[in-house]
C-alpha cells in the first residue's frame, strides 16, 4: 500500500514558485530520502505534509485518504530545529506534547527508556544528540505510521549521527514508513531504499542509489588530491568539482584522460599527492543532472 | 476544543514561569518592591507641614502692630509643630526675590500705617504674595495663610464687638419700649451681624483610603499595564518564533486551543501575583484590600482587556523586542495619565478623559470606588459597562489579528 501519494503538487510564496509540480509515491515500510541542496523545496514539501502548510494545487493522500487534520495523525514529524522547551525537563516536555497529541501517559516512559533520555534534565542542558533524540521521542508519542525527518543529522557529530542512523533502521524494522529530507548524500545512500533528487522545486530523478548512479552512464571519476594549480585549464574539457582536499574530474575514458590531466596539473606547478579512479557518487549524479554541486 | 491540550499548555506555561527568573522578578518581586517602597514612604503618619513665610513691616508705636501679628503667627502650632517659620525682610524687593527663588512659600507685606489703622479701629491692608508655579503647593500655602488671617479677622471682630456692646450697654436704656427691643436681643443681633454663620468643626472617623490601600490598587494597575500585556504578547511570539505554535497547530489541538490555554495561564499568573501582593501588604503593613465578588469581576474584565491589548500589539509588531518597546511606550505615560499610580485629583485636566474612558484607567477608578470608598454597585455600573464594551472590542480586534498571523503561518 502507498503510504504517501503526491500528485502535481504546486506551491508558491508570493510570485516565487517553490514547488513546481511534485509527483511522488512512497510505499508503506519504505525509507525514502529527498536529496537536494538548500532551497530545493524539501522543507516546504515536508511542511505541507507535516505542518498543514497550504499549497496552491495538486493532491496529497496518506494511506489512500486525503491529507487533513485526521490523517495527519499518521505522520510524526521531526523538524530540523529543537521543538523542546529549554526550561522544561525531558519528562515535562514529553508530558506537554502528550497532552497536545492526546497520547497515553505510559508512552512517555516507554520513550524515555527507549531513547535512554535523562528525564529530570532540562532540555537546555542536553547535548545536540540528546536534543535530537528528544525531538524523535516527541514525534513518536502517538506512535505514527509515517515518520518524517527534516535534515536529521544536521549539526550532529559522527557518533551521534551513526546512532541516529541505527535508530532510523530500527524504526523501519518496526514497520514505519520513513521520509528523510537531507542534503547529505551519504545519509541518503546509507539509509534510503529509494532516493528522490530535488532541484529548484522539482524531483529531477528518482530511484535506488544504484539506479541513480547508472544515470551517469559510462563516465568515471578521477579524484586528484594535493596542492593543485591549473584546474581552470581542465575545466574547458572536463566537468569538475573542487573539494577542500582536491578535485573530482568527470571523464569519458579514464585511461586516455588520466595522462593528460596529470600533465596539465604538473606543468601548472601543482603538487599532486594522490590520484585515484573512483565510483560515481550521488553528488556526481546531481552534478550530471543539474550542472552544479550539491553543497 | 481539546481540554487536555489546553490543560497541557497552562501547566507548561506555569512550569516555565517557575524557572524564568526575569519573569518571576517582573511579575512578583517588582510589584512587592513597589508596595514596600511606597508603603514605607507614604504609609506612615506624616507630621503637619510647616511653611516658610517672609514678612516685611515697619516698626510702629501704636497699641497693636504688624510685629504683634507676626509674633502670633510664629506661635501657631498644630500637633506641636510650628506652622509658620517667619523670615523677616527689610525690603519688599528682597522678599519677592526670595519667593521667586523658592526660599520662602509666601510673602506678607504690612504697609506703613498698618498698626495705626488697626489700633484706631480702621480698615488695615495686608498684601500677600504667593508663587503659583506649583498649583498644588500654591493651594496648600494659600489655604494655610488665608486661613490664619481669616481666623485672626474673626477674633478681631469679636474683640471689637465686645467693646461696642460694652459701650451700648452703658448708654442705651434697659428697655426701649417703643421699639420693643431688649438690650439682650440687640446684643444677639449685633453678634450675628458680625458673624452670620457659626461653623463648628466636628470629626468622624471616615472610610478614606489609606496610602497603602491606594498603592495596592496601583500595583494591580501596574500588573495590567505591564506584566499581563507582556506575558501574553511575548509568550505567543516566542512560540511563533520557535516554531512550536506551528507544531501545536499541526497537532490535534488547534491554534485556538493554544490561545485559550495561553490566556488562561496568563490570567492565573496575574491572579496569583495579585493575591501575593494583597497578602504581602497585609503581612508587612497590616492592611490590605479584600475584593468583593464584583471587585474580582472588574479585575477579570480588566485582565481580559489587558491580555487582548498585549496580544494585538504582539500580532502587529510580530517581534518580542518591538512588543516590549511598544508596551513600555504606551504603559509608562499611562501609569500617570490614567491615574494608575497617582490619584485622579492630580491628573491634569486634559488627561482626565483617559482616566474615565480608557478601560484600564476606568477599571482601576471603579475598583477604587468600590473597594476603598465603598460606593454602591449602581454607581459603578456605568463604568463597568463601558470597560466591558471596550474589552469585547479590543478582544475581537486581537483575535482577528491572531487569526491573520496564524493564516500567514499556514500559507
Amino acid at each position: 500500500m502507498k503510504a504517501i501519494e503526491i500528485k502535481e503538487l504546486k506551491k508558491s510564496y508570493g510570485n516565487v514558485p517553490v514547488l513546481k509540480g511534485i509527483d511522488l509515491e512512497i510505499e508503506e515500510g519504505e525509507i525514502f530520502a529527498l536529496l537536494g541542496p538548500n532551497g530545493a523545496g524539501k522543507t516546504t514539501l515536508i511542511r505541507i505534509l507535516a505542518e498543514g502548510l497550504s499549497y496552491d494545487s495538486g493532491s496529497i493522500k496518506i494511506f489512500g485518504e486525503v491529507l487533513n487534520k485526521k490523517t495527519a495523525r499518521f505522520i510524526g514529524y521531526v523538524p530540523q530545529e529543537s521543538i523542546s522547551y529549554d526550561l522544561l525537563t525531558v519528562e515535562e516536555n514529553l508530558k506537554f506534547y502528550a497532552d497536545l497529541y492526546d497520547a497515553p501517559k505510559e508512552r512517555i516512559y516507554e520513550l524515555i527508556d527507549r531513547f535512554a533520555l535523562p528525564k529530570k534534565k532540562k532540555a537546555k542542558e542536553l547535548s545536540g544528540g540528546f536534543r535530537r533524540r528528544l525531538n524523535l521521542a516527541i514525534s513518536l508519542l502517538y506512535d505514527p505510521k509515517i515518520l518524517i525527518l527534516d535534515e536529521p543529522s544536521l549539526g550532529l557529530d559522527v557518533p551521534s549521527r551513526r546512532e541516529l542512523w541505527n535508530l532510523i533502521g530500527e524504526f523501519k524494522e518496526g514497520g514505519k514508513t520513513i521520509l528523510i529530507a537531507t542534503h547529505y548524500m551519504d545519509e541518503a545512500e546509507v539509509l534510503a531504499d529509494r532516493i528522490g533528487i530535488m532541484n529548484e522545486g522539482r524531483i529531477i530523478a528518482l530511484g535506488t542509489a544504484d539506479e541513480l548512479k547508472a544515470l551517469i552512464g559510462e563516465e568515471s571519476i578521477i579524484f586528484v588530491e594535493g596542492f593543485l594549480k591549473g584546474l581552470e585549464k581542465l575545466r574547458n574539457e572536463f566537468r569538475l568539482v573542487e573539494k577542500e582536499s582536491g578535485a573530482r574530474i568527470h571523464v569519458k575514458n579514464s585511461k586516455e584522460s588520466l595522462p593528460k590531466i596529470v600533465e596539465t596539473l604538473v606543468k601548472s606547478g601543482s603538487e599532486v599527492r594522490t590520484i585515484k579512479i573512483e565510483e560515481p557518487t550521488l553528488e556526481d549524479v546531481f552534478l550530471q543532472l543539474t550542472g552544479r554541486s550539491l553543497e | 476544543m481539546k481540554l487536555r491540550a489546553i490543560k497541557g499548555i497552562i501547566i507548561k506555561d506555569l512550569r516555565e514561569l517557575r524557572r524564568e527568573k526575569m519573569a518571576l522578578f517582573w511579575i512578583f518581586i517588582f510589584p512587592l518592591m513597589w508596595i514596600t517602597l511606597f508603603g514605607t514612604m507614604w504609609g506612615g503618619q506624616s507630621p503637619p507641614m510647616s511653611l516658610d513665610v517672609g514678612v516685611v513691616y515697619t516698626n510702629e508705636s501704636s497699641g497693636f502692630t504688624a510685629y504683634d501679628v507676626v509674633r502670633i503667627m510664629e506661635n501657631v502650632t498644630l500637633e506641636g509643630v510650628h506652622i509658620f517659620k517667619i523670615k523677616e525682610f527689610s525690603k519688599k524687593e528682597s522678599g519677592i526675590d526670595a519667593l521667586k527663588h523658592g526660599k520662602i512659600d509666601s510673602l506678607i507685606i504690612f504697609p506703613s500705617g498698618f498698626g495705626g489703622n488697626i489700633s484706631a479701629g480702621k480698615q488695615a491692608k495686608i498684601y500677600i504674595y504667593f508663587d503659583k508655579s506649583d498649583p498644588q503647593q500654591y493651594q496648600i500655602v494659600r489655604g494655610t495663610v488665608m486661613g490664619f488671617f481669616s481666623e485672626m479677622e474673626k477674633k478681631m471682630r469679636e474683640k471689637r464687638l465686645e467693646v461696642q456692646l460694652k459701650y451700648m450697654e452703658a448708654h442705651i436704656p434697659k428697655d426701649i419700649a417703643e421699639y420693643n427691643i431688649s438690650p439682650e436681643a440687640m446684643r444677639e443681633y449685633l453678634i450675628a451681624s458680625a458673624e452670620p454663620l457659626k461653623v463648628e468643626e466636628k470629626e468622624v472617623s471616615g472610610k478614606n483610603p489609606t496610602p497603602i490601600q491606594f498603592y495596592i490598587t496601583s500595583f494591580i494597575g501596574i500588573q495590567f499595564l505591564f506584566a499581563t500585556m507582556l506575558t501574553i504578547g511575548s509568550g505567543t511570539l516566542e512560540e511563533i518564533e520557535k516554531g512550536t505554535l506551528r507544531r501545536i497547530a499541526a497537532s490535534p489541538a488547534t491554534a485556538w486551543d493554544f490561545l485559550t490555554g495561553k490566556m488562561l495561564s496568563t490570567f492565573l499568573i496575574i491572579m496569583l501575583s495579585i493575591l501575593v501582593g494583597l497578602g504581602y501588604a497585609k503581612l508587612v503593613f497590616g492592611e490590605t484590600i479584600v475584593p468583593s465578588l464584583f471587585g474580582w469581576l472588574i479585575i477579570f474584565i480588566a485582565s481580559v482587556f489587558s491580555m487582548s491589548l498585549g496580544l494585538a500589539i504582539a500580532m502587529v509588531t510580530r517581534s518580542i523586542k518591538s512588543t516590549t518597546a511598544v508596551v513600555n511606550f504606551i504603559s509608562m505615560p499611562l501609569l500617570f495619565l490614567a491615574g494608575i499610580v497617582i490619584p485622579e485629583s492630580i491628573v491634569p485636566s486634559w488627561a482626565r478623559p483617559i482616566v474615565n474612558y480608557f478601560a484600564l484607567g476606568r477599571a482601576l477608578k471603579d475598583f477604587r470606588l468600590l473597594e476603598i470608598y465603598h460606593r454602591p454597585t449602581s454607581e459603578i455600573m456605568p463604568g463597568f459597562i463601558l470597560i466591558t464594551v471596550e474589552t469585547v472590542a479590543v478582544f475581537l480586534i486581537a483575535i482577528s489579528l491572531y487569526n491573520w498571523v496564524i493564516k500567514r503561518l499556514e500559507a
